[in-house]
């Protein structure tokens, strides 16, 4: 970078040409600095929490809630115990705070199972103060998504759920078992925000779809299908639990088979002690070869006359 | 009544089960048989109900049989009355007539061997000639069940035809492709998972096959050939669905449990210039379940 | 029919018009005595001996339901966009067999109806089917002379399954299009013709464009027809061989003893039909089944987890399931996988049905006629066997649903699978077991039928003892109570 006049330039453009030499480095300096700073380490995902401006209060309150309710298991540094199936919450995102919570998931003292939904125990404000602690100290993962399930399209998101979901979740949403005592959970009681974020996030064996993978309004659709599948269509009575075949199986022969059983039972004879009484063995042996000469079809024409006789 | 075979002894003809009310209920039965498909009409009329249907159909054929089984349960000559079976077999009298019969006519066939071993021979030759054009069904599998569609090159695409690029899946999700121009095809159905950012080795070999953490196999279950649409992202395994065949995604989808045999055939990837996710060939075996020119 | 009786004197008399119809009839047909026969005909009435009218009836109803529906759907794949009433289809593409089957159940009147009746009756023909096969086997009925009507009974049973099989992949639904790919599958794994054999009946490879014209071909014509041609031979040689009776007061090899035809029998089977067809009406009406709606039109990459075929393959789906993953690889061939559950099992299961009348013969040595049934505690070794079978395929029935009991009783589907391959092999066995003691235990019992079953008391020293007669078992021999 020689500053040395050369023939032929005026000073000005020297002096110019000098200060952009220092200037544009140090802007690049600056400007990625400045980037990290509020880009922040992002792991391979294509999404970045907005620094937002959280009230201090809410993340000190969120400080003490973590001490109460989260440090045990996912430590004071937020590395969490992977030997212990415990995950960091290092760039979890407010989606999976946000998800985790609302569903009761979170708290959970139970190791040795996937965490299931249960009553939640930590109110909105409470949930509201641990997404500013987590998110402000371990930055990082997918904000809590903006959907809007008015305008989502219920036929392409039933296409959607069929490709993407119904492998794990069942065509109708019932949620199915997966190996080894995991499970996809039924989505009976999840709300559209749940959904998104689920998507979003690919809580615990659930694949991650970020927004490359199903765009926003993608997404929204999605969600309006799970939304439907709370009540789906049912016009052909009752729903026998959305299983499919195998309760339509039990129905039919426990009430189908078994009833029309019951019915002949009702219909048929039914064998009464008078038909067994004296029915011993000896009385077989009475009915010798020679009874069969008496029953000839001769016999039986007999009284067939007669009745013509009479007409 | 009495005319007919004969009541078993010690039995009366009187219908036993005679009750008072029986003849009410049987009338009931039908009266509300009647008045149900009266309902039937008019709920068709009015636009219909699937429940309503079920219901009022279920009442009059229920209320009619219900009439009608009572009726002869309760109403008429249950006897129980005998009669007397006849001895199956024929008497060596009947046997021997009808041999004689049968001799008669086919004496003459009998005797003409010679024409009668080509009559055969040409019936045989028809009944094969008939199955002929069975084969017109279906093609010649011929190798058809060794490939697939995908070839060196052919870029991944989504099922609405839409091209991979490296930066489209997130570490842990998952995507179905097809090569470029086969979008929905079949035995062309491809899981497209990215467990990395580098590049995983998932058996000795495959170095080359899985460009910034992609691996892609075959989603054609090799037990049945149903989908394998399960993806377990924490312990890195698919699941299929049907018959809960278990593979283990980082050691090329081998199984691991349940009735499939093989391992889901690796379609080795590469990235092209633009950065987006295209296959190298086609799978280097067969996809799905075995079949007998499967070696 | 006003008959009025012929006065002796030889004045005209006015016949009502049914007496001339028959008349007429009778004067071309020379009928009146097989009519007379035939309304003569005395049938033992037992209510176990209606079960296969159970299954005969809901064949009724397949029929006159099925016959609705084909006015309605259309056979072809060929893709189609639902512009229809059903909202969460919408603008999507599907096929014209799907189409049509949605608007059979959204926008034609009593279509939905009419299309669960038909199919809560396969299942419930199925089912009878199943129950009357049990009936007939363990009261020993298919002994000579019935070993043809029970080989027809089989090829029903085995007709009925398929044409259920068909019947459910016509919709092109997503559950069912899933098992026409294990269908393919299966065919695939035949050694040497398996592979010429999935494409010719397919017509070509997955996914055909035929499959499912040629399903409603065999569906609406081929089978029906079958079942309908061994049906009536069924009920003809069950006609003139006439049916089997109960040991009693009065029944012997050589009688009948039961209600006449006309008017009895005739009475209590026509009223029992309409009650079968309200059941299956009341069941059409009430209880959904089949909503091809939810789960969508069939895409080859699409599946949906818990997909289970219907109950009568459940036990197919249980064997491919827990079978372990063996094959065979030898000589540049394979074997898949799936041929041993899905081919041999079943080819094996159907084998020893149609020859066991042969079979059980060959052992107990008795060829003689029987008219008079078996108790099932009086053949005891043949009531086992048949109770292990039944526990056996239960528990692969049982095992087509892993996934559901997995999430059902909360545990882990791997430990259900292992935990079912060995209950396939004990169960059975243990259960056969129990089942023969009982049928000693039960013999005795009834063989003094006037004698009071053991009682038990407690002696001075504590111990208990029976008292009463001792309870010897009867000589086990493969039938008894003739």
């Amino acid at each position: 970078m020689s500053l040395a006049r050369r023939p032929g330039r005026s000073l000005g453009r020297v002096i110019g040409r000098a200060i952009g030499r220092v200037i544009g480095p140090v802007a690049l300096v600056l400007g990625v600095g400045l980037a990290t700073a509020l880009g922040l380490s992002e792991p391979a995902r294509a999404q970045v929490s907005p620094p937002a401006p959280v009230a201090a209060g809410l993340v000190a309150r969120g400080e003490f809630l973590y001490s109460e309710e989260c440090q045990t298991c996912h430590q004071a540094d937020g590395g969490g115990e992977l030997s212990m199936g415990i995950p960091s919450l290092h760039g979890v995102g407010a989606a999976a705070v946000d998800f985790y919570l609302s569903t009761g998931r979170m708290p959970e003292a139970n190791l040795t199972r996937q965490a299931p939904r249960k009553p939640v125990s930590v109110d909105p404000a409470d949930r509201a103060a641990l997404i500013a602690y987590i998110t402000t100290t371990w930055p990082g993962g997918p904000p809590i998504p903006m959907i809007d399930i008015a305008g989502g399209d219920l036929a392409s998101g039933g296409d959607l759920f069929r490709t993407n979901c119904a492998a794990c979740h069942g065509a109708v949403g019932a949620g199915a078992a997966l190996a080894h005592g995991a499970f996809a959970p039924s989505l009976h009681k999840a709300n559209p925000l749940q959904v998104a974020e689920a998507i979003r996030v690919g809580p615990g064996n659930m694949p991650v779809f970020d927004a490359t993978t199903l765009t926003d309004v993608q997404v929204a659709d999605i969600v309006t299908y799970v939304e439907y599948l709370h009540h789906p269509d049912d016009r052909g009575g009752a729903g026998l639990g959305h299983t499919g075949p195998i309760a339509e199986g039990l129905v039919g022969l426990l009430i189908g088979v078994a009833g029309s059983v019951g019915i002949a039972t009702w219909v048929g004879h039914r064998t009464e002690p008078a038909d067994l009484a004296d029915s011993e063995p000896a009385d077989l042996a009475d009915s010798e070869p020679a009874d069969l000469a008496d029953s000839e079809p001769a016999e039986l024409a007999e009284p067939a006359d007669e009745e013509l006789a009479h007409d | 009544m009495t005319d007919g075979p004969p009541l078993l002894d010690g039995d009366s003809d009187e219908p036993s089960l005679r009750l008072r009310g029986t003849e009410r209920a049987i009338a009931l039965g039908f009266m509300v048989a009647t008045l149900a498909a009266l309902g039937l009409a008019v709920l068709y009329a009015l636009g219909g109900q699937p429940q309503l249907e079920g219901v009022l159909l279920a009442l009059t054929l229920g209320g009619i049989g219900f009439g009608i089984a009572g009726w002869g349960k309760y109403l008429m000559p249950n006897g129980p009355f005998v009669q007397a079976r006849e001895p199956l077999a024929s008497t060596a009298a009947e046997r021997e007539h009808f041999a004689v019969t049968f001799e008669r006519g086919s004496e003459d066939i009998g005797r003409r061997r010679f024409l009668r071993r080509l009559l055969g021979g040409a019936a045989t030759a028809l009944g094969i000639a008939l199955l002929f054009p069975i084969r017109s069904l279906g093609p010649n599998p011929g190798d058809s069940l060794s490939h697939t569609s995908w070839t060196p090159g052919a870029r991944a695409v989504d099922v609405n035809g839409d091209p991979v690029q490296v930066d489209d899946i997130a570490v842990g999700g998952i995507e179905t492709v097809f090569p470029e121009g086969h979008a929905g095809d079949a035995s062309a159905q491809t899981l497209l998972i990215r467990v990395s950012d580098e590049p995983v080795v998932t058996r000795p070999g495959r170095e080359s096959w899985s460009p910034a953490g992609y691996l892609a196999f075959s989603k054609v279950c090799t037990h049945a050939g149903c989908p394998v649409g399960l993806y377990q992202h924490r312990t890195e395994q698919l699941l299929c669905p049907c018959h809960q065949s278990l593979f283990d995604v980082l050691e090329g989808c081998r199984p691991v449990f349940g009735p499939a045999p093989r391992a889901l055939p690796q379609l080795p990837l590469m990235l092209d210039a633009d950065g987006y996710v295209v296959a190298q060939s086609d799978y280097r075996e067969p996809i799905g379940p075995a079949f007998w020119n499967r070696s | 029919m006003s008959d009025a009786p012929e006065p002796s004197g030889g004045e005209p008399v006015r016949h009502g018009p049914g007496w001339r119809t028959a008349r007429w009839f009778d004067d071309r047909l020379h009928a009146s005595d097989f009519a007379r026969r035939s309304l003569d005909k005395i049938f033992p009435d037992h209510w176990s001996f209606m079960l296969g009218e159970i299954a005969m009836y809901s064949f009724v109803v397949l029929l006159v339901t099925g016959l609705y529906l084909t006015f309605f759907y259309v056979p072809s794949l060929s893709p189609v966009i639902y512009h229809g009433s059903y909202a969460p289809l919408r603008g999507l593409s599907m096929s014209q067999a799907y189409e049509s089957t949605i608007n059979l159940s959204f926008q034609v009147r009593a279509g939905l109806v009419m299309r669960q009746m038909h199919h809560w009756a396969a299942i419930v023909f199925i089912g009878a089917m199943v129950v009357h096969l049990a009936r007939v086997f363990f009261t020993g009925a298919f002994r000579r002379p019935r070993e043809l009507n029970w080989v027809v009974g089989v090829s029903m049973l085995i007709l009925g399954l398929v044409n259920g099989f068909a019947g459910y992949s016509l919709p092109d639904d997503l559950l069912s299009g899933t098992g026409l790919r294990i269908m393919y599958s299966i065919l695939e794994s035949i050694p040497i013709g398996g592979t010429w054999l999935a494409f010719l009946i397919f017509g070509g490879p997955y996914p055909s464009q035929d499959i499912i014209s040629r399903l409603y071909v065999i569906h609406i014509l081929i089978v029906p027809a079958l079942i309908a041609l061994l049906l009536g031979s069924h009920l003809a040689i069950m006609w003139h061989q006439k049916h089997t009776q109960f040991a009693g007061r009065g029944r012997t090899e050589t009688n009948v003893v039961g209600v006449p035809m006309w008017p009895t029998f005739a009475a209590k089977s026509v009223g029992f039909m309409f009650m079968i067809a309200g059941v299956i009406a009341a069941l059409g009406g009430l209880a959904q089944i089949n909503p091809v709606w939810l789960y969508g039109p069939y895409q080859p990459y699409q599946v949906s987890s818990a997909s289970q075929p219907d109950w009568y393959m459940g036990w197919l789906e249980g064997a491919l399931r827990i079978f372990p993953n063996w094959e065979v690889h030898a000589f540049g061939h394979s074997i898949g996988n799936v041929f041993f559950p899905a081919v041999l099992l079943p080819g094996i299961t159907f084998g020893l049905l149609f020859t066991w009348p042969w079979l059980e013969a060959r052992f107990t040595k008795d060829r003689d006629t029987h008219h008079i049934l078996d108790r099932p505690r009086n053949a005891p070794v043949r009531t086992a066997m048949g109770v292990a079978a039944i526990i056996f395929y239960s528990v692969l029935f049982a095992a087509g649903g892993t996934d559901i009991i997995a999430t059902t009783v909360n545990a882990s589907e791997n430990s259900i699978v292992w935990f079912l391959r060995g209950a396939v092999f004990v169960l059975p066995v243990l259960g056969g077991y129990i089942a023969y003691r009982l049928c000693n235990e039960l013999a005795a019992a009834s063989a003094g039928r006037r004698r009071a079953p053991g009682v038990i008391v407690r002696g001075p020293g504590g111990g208990y003892e029976e008292a009463g007669p001792a309870a010897e078992p009867p000589a086990a021999t493969g039938t008894g109570g003739d």
